[in-house]
């Protein structure tokens, strides 16, 4: 029964890299201004109907191919996603910025109703969906049984993969990336230094914004369905991700989700669905009691 | 000023009070329709709201309940309990309705019907098909559709008689109404002899099933049953699909009647030859014809619980008409003792407050994403 | 922004400003809005969208313009200050809010002659708050404990009570003080291991730990009844029912006393119990963050590494919030479960945390009457918002951010009557 585990296996890593795409914004916010982000689901969920919205769109202008189709979706629903992700940072963050740390936590869970709803009323409650993009499977013969992988998902490995690279890219080498870093370690000194903080964490929204946009583009192609309460679940999944990973550190949000993934992929499959949430909380609190910082954080250096 | 125009006036203040004072004499009788109309299954809230507003017109045309009008008044309960007891409690005392149309969820119906009944409010779900909801010794709580007993039966048996399922797979969706459903109908399989393979939940609001639909294949089944609503019913049924599970027969129950499973499936393709098991479709009943005709014209199809709603309200109208009464024990006492004529055929019910005939049939999903009623195999 | 460097208005800039918003407005409701999915295609409905624009322009306009006038700027101002740690008094102060309390009180105890059976729930529901709010000030806004799954421990009070009826035939008393001491255990157990971690773990693994606690009220249907729920007792007095007729062959409570049956007597009942238990937890607080132990809190709050170079053990009042906190919710569980006379776990989502929470921060971290008044604004506003129907939700939404912005320290900051040192102590 080799080929039910590896299959087990790559369910597992399809979930866990879009957990790990969602959990990028929580761990960049909060890497930045030290805010959970509870409104970063909803932006997920936003991006979907974008995503729908505008694959209705260019199948009425009669445009079919899959590239182009892709790449229409992907550009117009990261474009409209990140002008979401500043408008929320502009309206809703940014007068809290000098305030408690947990204010902004409330008004995050404020934005994550509004966004809900709007949704809801602007779309109707019904669940939306967008036809199959691309069809067929890749077989693969393992012993006595099989792995089946539909191309979506090896589009989304590859996409997933090739978004962090991106990312890894602009955060590591770019000037963007340093004055993002610079602000993440003091941000204080980081604006005497001559840096617009308040503007760096603009674009730290926006990117996160972009990353769950990538993501909400994929899922919504790979499950085919959404609805304006899409957000919450993902949410809390990916934000455990982050955690896992430890929080504010970019490769960890992604062994973070692909963590969850498989670990959820795998009990479910062996031992039992029922207890496959259980299962990935009770891991968390573990690694979180043996390593505090979660896997691939810093220790926190308490400063006096 | 000149006299006559006094007197018209005079006259004029004397007919708008008595206009005034007879509206006031034919009071409304206020019926609560009471659903989720928000949250993640307002989709069937709005269905409510539908048929109910429907019925309630064509009855105020033909003039009322006992010459009095009836007026909706919305109740939203999310689907959740606690909201639910709210909703009761302020339907009851605020809005002082004189009968509820709902709700949806059975989670929701069962705390809410306490309320009703110590208010002695009588009320009908259209579509809480938990047995606990009339299985509770309350005297006016009556139900539009089955029971999830009652459909379980019936689609266990056909699981074994018509699919021939040796290895057959049961999910839900661990909620009461999914798992109460997939519950009896593990029981009537175990009762048929046929053991299930795998009895499994799946989270609702998740959308990645793929770790149980490769258990469904390392498991060998060729029927699945899985107890729940269409929103995890069309991504489990296309990831069976997708992952070459494409024989694999798929049934399911009430909580996929609506077009959307279609969307939520990814397309036509999916759904293709998924059964389900249904009240006999309402909308093909002779009864139904003109007031089915009518919801189209208006631009809407009355699918799923549009026509339940409908008939619902008609059933509380008879009885208050029946008993001449606007009191919930009165209509209560009289509807369990004689029948009535609705949008979906003549209905009576039991002592507990159920329907008597139950007649859930088995449709099947073709390729263009529309169901039929299958023939009754006997 | 220092000073209002001209007086005149620049409607100039209000304009750039005004079509700035119009056009990102644009580009946030064009597409959702003006756009409606109907399965795979879709409608168009550009007036909705030409509507909202056009309000959002006319919103930034009227904005822009009034935040040019001196008091914009001064409202402005007052956006941008407001320093932080607690407010001191000065020593002989007497708050304006000391008259409120009796008030309140006298309120409480006329209101039930006026309130009809749905004002009575929602009040009561408000209370439960109340109480929850309480709990989690406790944790939250004294120890500084960021606590996200609180609505486990409320969990195991309601469950408390419905599981020890059905298995062990306890009623309502019983369970009381049952559910507060089961609550609190649990606290103790999950605070000892992750009290090591800091702040925002703290938060994840809490949240983690509700989320358990309801997967689990879900999954295990033999003994919890799953997603079905449990049925709940009503509360007795003095062995009393309170129902039309009592259970088992019992006198229910109007008999007994001869008066006409009333269906409101079981949530008056509630009413007065939870009133009166709010009243002690009220009391008690009060005088725990005047003991030793709340000073301590405070202190933890503050600076962590302060208190334990002073020789305080970080641990033990940590715990010691926590479990208190833990109780509280107990406590408040029970209550809940008997007002709704049937528990399921839908009740104890992470949402309810959320909203606690909320409670808490709203009511300013720390300030027993901010946390009462915040109580009641969350839980009475979303029935206030009934009538506006599908926008219910959403306007509550906007309420919370609203609330944040203009109070982001809360509704009532909390202060302290400062001391002079007595005549003849050395300084």
């Amino acid at each position: 029964m080799d080929g039910i585990f590896l299959q087990q296996l790559i369910n597992g890593l399809t979930l866990g890299s879009v957990y790990g795409l969602i959990a990028i914004g929580y761990t960049m916010v909060y890497g930045i201004i030290g805010m959970i982000n509870f409104a970063h689901g909803e932006v997920y969920m936003i991006s979907a109907y974008l995503a729908a919205i505008s694959l209705a769109l260019l199948a009425y202008f009669g445009i079919e191919s899959f590239p182009l189709l892709m790449l229409g979706t992907l550009i117009f629903t990261v474009v409209v996603t990140g002008v979401y992700g500043w408008t929320i940072e502009r309206i809703a963050y940014k007068p809290l910025r000098n305030s408690t740390r947990l204010a902004p936590l409330i008004s995050a869970i404020g934005i994550s109703l509004i966004l809900q709803n709007y949704a809801q009323i602007s779309q109707g409650a019904r669940q939306q969906g967008v036809p199959t993009l691309l069809e067929g499977a890749w077989r693969l013969e393992v012993g006595s049984g099989f792995v089946q992988l539909t191309y979506t998902k090896i589009f989304i490995l590859v996409a997933a993969f090739v978004g962090m690279a991106l990312l890894t890219y602009i955060i590591k080498f770019t000037k963007l990336g340093r004055m993002c870093r610079a602000t993440q370690q003091d941000r204080k000194m980081a604006s005497i230094l001559g840096i617009n903080t308040d503007r760096v964490i603009s674009y730290v929204f926006i990117i996160g914004a972009v990353m769950a946009a990538l993501a909400g583009v994929l899922i919504t192609m790979n499950y085919g369905t959404f609805d304006f309460y899409a957000g919450f679940i993902i949410g809390i999944k990916a934000f455990t991700a982050a955690v896992l990973g430890g929080i504010g550190s970019l490769p960890g949000a992604m062994l973070g989700g692909i963590i969850l993934g498989i670990s959820e992929s795998l009990f479910s499959g062996l031992i039992n669905s029922d207890y496959k949430d259980v299962f990935s909380f009770s891991l968390l609190v573990m690694i979180l009691i043996f390593r505090p910082q979660g896997l691939l954080g810093r220790p926190l250096v308490a400063k006096v | 000023m000149s006299q006559t125009f006094y007197k018209k006036g005079f006259l004029a203040l004397a007919v708008a009070t008595a206009l005034g004072v007879s509206s006031y004499v034919q009071a409304d009788i206020k019926i609560g329709v009471a659903g989720p109309m928000t949250g993640a299954n307002a989709a069937f809230g709005e269905q409510y709201m539908k048929g109910a507003q429907a019925a309630a017109d064509e009855i105020n045309a033909k003039g009322g309940v006992n010459g009095e009008k009836i007026v909706l008044v919305k109740g939203d309960d999310a689907c959740e309990p606690k909201q639910a007891v709210a909703v009761a409690n302020r339907l009851v005392d605020q809005d002082k309705v004189a009968g509820v149309v709902g709700h949806f969820c059975s989670s929701s119906t069962i705390p809410a019907s306490e309320v009703y009944a110590d208010a002695g409010v009588i009320a009908i779900t259209p579509g809480s098909t938990n047995p606990q909801v009339t299985e509770r010794g309350l005297s006016a709580m009556f139900r539009m559709c089955g029971r999830d007993d009652q459909q379980g039966i019936v689609a266990g048996d056909y699981i074994v008689d018509v699919l021939k399922g040796k290895k057959v797979v049961v999910l839900h969706d661990k909620d009461t109404y999914g798992q109460g459903l997939a519950d009896a109908t593990k029981a009537q399989l175990t009762k048929r002899g046929v053991t299930p393979v795998l009895y499994e939940g799946l989270t609702r609001g998740e959308k990645d099933f793929s770790a149980i639909v490769t258990k469904i294949r390392a498991a060998g089944a060729d029927v699945v049953y899985f107890g729940g609503l269409h929103p995890e019913a069309g991504p489990l049924v296309r990831q069976m699909r997708e992952q070459g599970l494409k024989d694999v027969k798929f049934m399911s129950d009430d909580g996929i009647v609506t077009d959307e499973l279609v969307t939520t499936a990814g397309g036509p393709q999916y759904v293709d030859g998924v059964y389900m098991t249904f009240g006999a479709d309402p909308r093909l009943l002779p009864d139904s014809k003109t007031v089915v005709d009518a919801f189209r014209k208006a631009g809407t199809e009355p699918e799923g619980y549009t026509l339940y709603a409908y008939a619902s309200v008609q059933a509380l109208a008879a009885g208050f008409t029946g008993a001449k009464s606007n009191k919930g024990e009165d209509a209560a006492k009289w509807l369990k003792a004689n029948p009535v004529k609705t949008v979906m055929g003549e209905k009576t019910w039991d002592a507990k407050g159920d329907l008597k005939v139950s007649d859930y049939v088995v449709y099947q999903w073709d390729k263009d994403g529309k169901y039929h009623q299958l023939e009754k195999q006997k | 922004m220092s000073a209002a460097n001209n007086s005149a208005i620049d409607i100039k800039r209000s304009l750039i400003d005004a079509i700035l918003a119009g056009l990102i407005s644009l580009i946030v409701f064009g597409p959702i809005v003006g756009v409606v999915l109907d399965g795979y295609s879709f409608n168009l409905q550009p007036t909705r969208v030409a509507w909202l624009v056009a309000g959002v322009m006319a919103g930034r306009f009227l904005l822009s313009l009034f935040l040019q006038t001196e008091k914009g700027l001064s409202i402005l101002q007052g956006f941008e200050g407001g320093g932080s740690g607690v407010h001191v008094l000065a020593p002989d102060y007497k708050s304006r809010l000391r008259w409120i309390i009796p008030m309140l009180i006298v309120i409480a105890i006329v209101f039930p002659f006026f309130a009809n059976k749905y004002l009575l729930t929602v009040v009561i529901l408000g209370l439960i708050y109340v109480l929850l709010g309480l709990g989690l000030n406790i944790v939250v806004g004294l120890a500084g404990l960021l606590d996200l799954g609180y609505v486990a421990f409320y969990a195991i009070g309601a469950y408390g009570l419905a599981l020890g009826y059905q298995y062990l035939g306890l009623g309502f008393w019983t369970v009381l003080p049952l559910a507060a001491i089961a609550a609190a255990m649990a606290g103790c157990i999950l605070g000892f291991p992750v009290l090591r971690m800091h702040g925002d773990y703290l938060a994840i693994v809490t949240l983690g730990f509700g989320e358990i606690i309801r997967l689990v009220l879900n999954n295990w249907l033999s003994f919890t009844g799953g997603p079905n729920g449990m049925p709940v007792p009503s509360p007795t007095f003095m062995g009393l029912e309170f129902g039309r007729r009592a259970k088992d062959g019992g006198v229910p409570f109007h008999e007994f006393f001869g008066i006409e049956y009333n269906p409101n007597l079981k949530f008056l009942f509630i009413y007065i119990v939870l009133f009166i238990v709010v009243m002690a937890v009220l009391y008690i607080k009060h005088r725990l963050t005047r003991m030793p132990v709340g000073r301590a809190w405070e202190a933890l709050r503050e600076d962590e590494i302060a208190c334990r170079s002073m020789g305080l053990n970080h641990v033990l009042v940590k715990l010691s919030a926590f479990t208190l906190g833990a109780s509280t919710a107990g406590l408040a569980g029970v209550f809940f479960a008997s007002y709704q006379g049937f528990v399921n776990p839908s009740s104890f989502t992470f949402f309810e945390s959320a909203l606690i929470l909320a409670i808490v921060v709203l009511g300013g971290m720390g300030s027993t009457v901010g946390v009462v008044i915040a109580a009641f604004v969350l839980t009475v506003a979303p029935e206030l918002l009934r009538s506006f129907s599908e926008y219910r939700v959403l306007l509550f939404g906007v309420l919370m951010v609203l609330m944040m912005i203009w109070r982001p320290r809360g509704l009532i900051r909390i202060s302290r009557t400062g001391v002079t040192p007595r005549k003849g102590v050395a300084p």
